[in-house]
């Protein structure tokens, strides 16, 4: 695959990180899934970039291209982290209103018995 | 008619509820952009209904709640404390970066090259006047350049102590209106939303500059701790916080280091070491162990000062160790730089090339056997790329061992600022989930959760995928840094 190619994948990709990036500064259900789409999208576009590339080859532009690629996808990684770190934190006050303390001092498990959540 | 008055009654008191409920979401509306401001509520509860006894039923108007959730306060707050820390970074290695030039046009790099340039040539023309005047003016560019960088990161460095200074001021003063609203909400018997909203804007002002939690009290007052253990406000009292300049003891190898910096509780206990982020934080950091990676401090002269005080050596080693004329008798040469010998990390800041050294005084013979009349100067060019360790820092030659002290620096920079893009996100997504949180029930949050945590792990493997995807791609790619 000629450089240009990679490096356009390469791009493509990143954008598709950045667009989950977006989504997870609001973390809610449904920009989550949204973003899942676009790792999703980004995954593909990585993996058809790679097979283009051939090993030991460098190229300056598409090797700044995946060190942007890499610094997007720790941004990611620490928006998700924290967003979980969060709702886990939130989940822990939740059992804790909910279901009391159990023997060992945690909060209770979220009973979700009887719950349905439906989804249009 | 009875029933009629009823009916009023109930209109009435219903009207009265409802006035009152209109005036708090009012009041929600009119504070929509006031700082710290959390949405309330009126509760309404029905009143006994039974028209045989006389109970006219209606609503009334109940307690006002606040939505406020301490817990996404709390969250907010460890996402600003860490950006006022990569906010602070970005500042002051920008700075830093400003005095370690890598492009080779300026500064100690570019001085450097010419001088070894001159030696160079002086090789070649080993009794030249001129070539020995030359490598006399570039290497007085040289100690120049070495004083310029090193007054500059002391500037720098005395620049952080003033804003540790600042910095610590800043949080008293909120910390002592956080001890005035907090005698406020004691004296208080109801809640008050403006004053809740005064102290939460208060205490996210706050988390830029220290690392801290805050807890709410019964008597409506907030307790804040840096770091969870030292206490900064309790109830209407201030613990203020100070800072301490910390000179090296007088037995260190370096007593005449600059000093590091301390913070301390207001009873005199060290909590440096509790000061972990936030701007305070960054600060402290600074302070205490960038600077005196440069700098020096008491047991470590610090590479600007390593640096300056062994090429000063090697060359004053290798003209010393060269004779002048071969006589008879022979005449020895004369050392060219000099430096303050009394104190390790004043190396940098004092080196200089004698003044009393004439270009005639510099040796050019090297003694051997066997004796070489331009030895001396094809040794000090040589030592642009040293082969004995003797003439190396930590195995790098002086032109590297420079480049890693800026290489340092830029990777600093270049780490905080990734860092402050990074944490704009995680505190903009902090304030979202605030947002999300306050006034949600807790069925709707179940089913949430629920949602959340399918969602966050399959995201998780998302990521992981493309992280092996793109090392996969760089190890391809044979990249190295």
């Amino acid at each position: 695959m000629p450089a240009a190619d990679t490096a356009e994948h390469l791009s493509s990709a990143r954008l598709e990180v950045k667009r989950a990036c977006d989504l997870l500064e609001a973390p809610n259900p449904a920009s989550l899934e949204a973003s899942s789409s676009a790792l999703e999208r980004a995954i593909s576009g990585l993996n058809d970039c790679r097979r283009g590339i051939r090993p030991g080859v460098t190229n300056a532009d598409v090797r700044a291209r995946v060190r942007q690629l890499r610094a997007e996808l720790r941004h990611a990684g620490r928006l998700l982290e924290s967003a979980a770190d969060f709702y886990r934190g939130w989940e822990r006050i939740l059992g804790a209103m909910s279901g009391g303390y159990t023997a060992g001092g945690e909060p209770a498990p979220v009973a979700r018995t009887g719950k349905l959540y439906c989804q249009g | 008619m009875a029933n009629i008055l009823s009916s009023l009654i109930s209109a009435a008191g219903a009207l009265d509820a409802f006035t009152q409920a209109l005036d708090v979401t009012q009041n929600n509306v009119a504070n929509a952009q006031t700082p710290g401001y959390a949405k309330q509520t009126q509760l309404l509860t029905a009143m006994p209904f039974d028209p045989t006894n006389g109970s006219t039923g209606g609503v009334r108007a109940a307690e006002v709640v606040n939505s406020r959730d301490q817990y996404a306060e709390q969250a907010v707050r460890q996402q600003n404390v860490l950006l006022g820390q990569a906010q602070q970074n970005v500042t002051s290695f920008t700075s830093l970066q400003s005095l370690f030039d890598i492009s080779g046009n300026s500064g100690i790099p570019y001085a450097l090259n010419n001088l070894f340039t001159s030696f160079s040539a002086w090789g070649q023309t080993p009794t030249s006047t001129d070539a020995r005047q030359d490598v006399i003016d570039s290497a007085t560019d040289l100690a120049n350049a070495f004083r310029q960088t090193a007054t500059g990161m002391t500037q720098a460095a005395q620049n952080n102590r003033s804003q540790i200074d600042q910095t610590v001021v800043q949080i008293n003063n909120l910390a002592g209106q956080l001890a005035a609203y907090n005698s406020q909400a004691m004296r208080d018997a109801t809640p008050d939303a403006g004053l809740d909203a005064q102290i939460n804007s208060t205490l996210e002002q706050l988390s830029q500059y220290v690392n801290f939690t805050a807890s709410q009290q019964s008597d409506g007052s907030v307790t804040v701790l840096v770091n969870g253990q030292v206490p900064l406000v309790i109830g209407d009292k201030t613990y203020a916080l100070q800072d301490e300049p910390v000179t090296p003891d007088p037995t260190a190898p370096n007593p005449g280091a600059p000093p590091t910096m301390s913070i301390l509780a207001s009873d005199g206990a060290d909590i440096t070491s509790q000061v972990t982020s936030g701007q305070l934080g960054a600060l402290v950091n600074l302070a205490n162990n960038v600077f005196p990676q440069y700098l020096g401090d008491g047991n470590n002269a610090g590479d600007l000062n390593t640096m300056a005080k062994q090429f000063a050596d090697c060359v004053n080693q290798l003209l010393t160790q060269g004779n002048i004329s071969d006589g008879p008798p022979p005449v020895a040469g004369v050392p060219l730089f000099t430096y303050d010998t009394t104190n390790a990390t004043n190396v940098a800041q004092t080196l200089a090339v004698d003044p009393t050294v004439t270009a005639d005084q510099l040796a050019a013979i090297s003694t051997g056997p066997p004796e070489v009349s331009n030895g001396v100067p094809l040794a000090l060019s040589a030592l642009a790329d040293p082969q004995s360790s003797d003439d190396e820092i930590n195995g790098a030659s002086f032109t590297e061992f420079y480049g890693n002290m800026a290489a340092t620096i830029g990777n600093d920079l270049n780490g905080a600022n990734n860092s402050l893009q990074v944490q704009q996100s995680a505190l903009a997504q902090a304030q979202n989930l605030r947002q999300q949180v306050s006034g949600v029930s807790l069925d709707e949050e179940a089913a949430v959760l629920l949602q959340f945590q399918q969602a966050y792990e399959a995201n998780s493997k998302l990521i992981t995928i493309l992280d092996q995807l793109s090392a996969d791609t760089i190890n391809m790619l044979a990249i190295t840094s």
